[in-house]
């Protein structure tokens, strides 16, 4: 129920141009780090991209760069994530987000 | 009265005569899991007359595995008892940790089928995709018989047709025989005559078949075929109907 809450407050701010289109973007969290990762519905890396970072409310707070393995690094001293992060991956002809919710990296930091 | 008593005489004779399909079922509450649904999927185990909506005893599986990204884990342990339609089944809420398809796989204990005479082992498997990432829908698990997806086992739409290759022991089925059955749960589906319940074709020669469902919902494919061994029941040697099924999920058109 408080993942569902969280998910809709976050999904909230998403935008709606945030479409998927065949590029799948996915981040896992420890208690450091998100770690991001964008690829291709055909499986190659996304190497060239902005990365961009929100808060809950859908404010930048940060971008970072992207590896040439599709992935990024996020370190959570780093932003305010107390009302989860929405991770934008945009090449400019393709764009996909993931959530990252407040229960995401409390249930991952525990494990 | 004679005809009351022909009449019911007939009826009795329906009423004890298994004449429809057994499916072992692994069900999901969704195919396709967004990262909006959740973090996990919700899965219902049993084996039953899906068209019927009649569950039989689903004992302890042999085996109960997940496949994603080649590696196989065993789940048999987090089974939690359930009744579902009215007998014994299971239930696994399975986290999803990645993108990528998770192909779900039971080998049921041999139901032993008096009416026919024989034992019954469906090797039983559905594929859940997660959070849009479709790779791996077409993995073989490499079960002792298996239909092998050729069409993607998910994100159909109604009246798609679905495409697999029956295989037994890695090998193709000439001509397998594949029933064919609707999952009637809430859909009020309807037969004109009980041949319909259960629609038979049969694969080609390189053991691939195809079939197009006629509405949305969940669909049984099980390839049967004859076990090259024998399990003992009274005393006796009897033969083993293997079962190669596999559930897909069909979308509604949404179109005008």
């Amino acid at each position: 129920m408080i993942r569902a809450a969280a998910l809709a407050c976050v999904l909230a701010a998403v935008p709606l141009w945030a479409a998927a289109h065949q590029m799948i973007v996915f981040a896992s969290v420890d208690c450091e780090a998100v770690t991001v990762e964008a690829k291709f519905s055909n499986g190659n890396a996304v190497q060239q991209a902005d990365v961009r970072v929100l808060d809950g409310a859908n404010v930048l707070l940060t971008t970072v760069p992207i590896e040439t393995d599709g992935t990024a690094t996020v370190l959570l001293d780093s932003v305010d994530h107390s009302t989860g992060l929405v991770i934008e991956v945009d090449t400019g002809t393709h764009d996909n987000y993931w959530i990252v919710t407040p229960e995401d990296i409390a249930k991952n930091c525990q494990s | 009265m004679k005809r009351f008593l022909a009449t019911a005489s007939i009826a009795g004779l329906i009423a004890a005569t298994p004449a429809f399909a057994h499916y072992g079922m692994i069900i999901p509450n969704d195919p396709m899991i967004s990262q909006e649904d959740g973090r996990s999927v919700s899965l219902t185990m049993s084996f039953s007359h899906p068209f019927e909506m009649d569950g039989m005893m689903l004992d302890t599986p042999v085996s109960f595995s997940v496949t994603h990204e080649g590696a196989t884990t065993d789940l048999l342990g987090g089974l939690q008892s359930e009744t579902v339609m009215d007998d014994q089944g299971y239930t696994l809420e399975y986290p999803l940790d990645r993108p990528g398809t998770y192909i779900f796989a039971m080998e049921p204990q041999p139901y032993w089928e008096p009416a026919e005479d024989a034992f019954i082992i469906h090797y039983t498997k559905t594929y859940v995709t997660a959070y849009g990432d479709d790779e791996g829908w077409d993995s073989e698990l490499g079960l002792k018989t298996e239909i092998v997806p050729l069409t993607k086992p998910f994100g159909l739409w109604e009246h798609n047709v679905f495409q697999g290759i029956v295989k037994m022991d890695g090998a193709p089925v000439p001509y397998a025989e594949v029933e064919v059955e609707f999952f009637n749960d809430g859909a009020g589906a309807t037969v004109p005559d009980d041949l319909m319940i259960t629609q038979t074709i049969k694969a080609d020669a390189d053991g691939v078949f195809t079939y197009a469902p006629p509405s949305n919902g969940w669909w049984g494919f099980a390839a049967l075929n004859t076990a090259d061994y024998t399990l003992p029941q009274d005393g006796e040697d009897k033969d083993v109907e293997l079962g190669a099924v596999i559930w897909v999920h069909f979308e509604e058109w949404t179109g005008q």
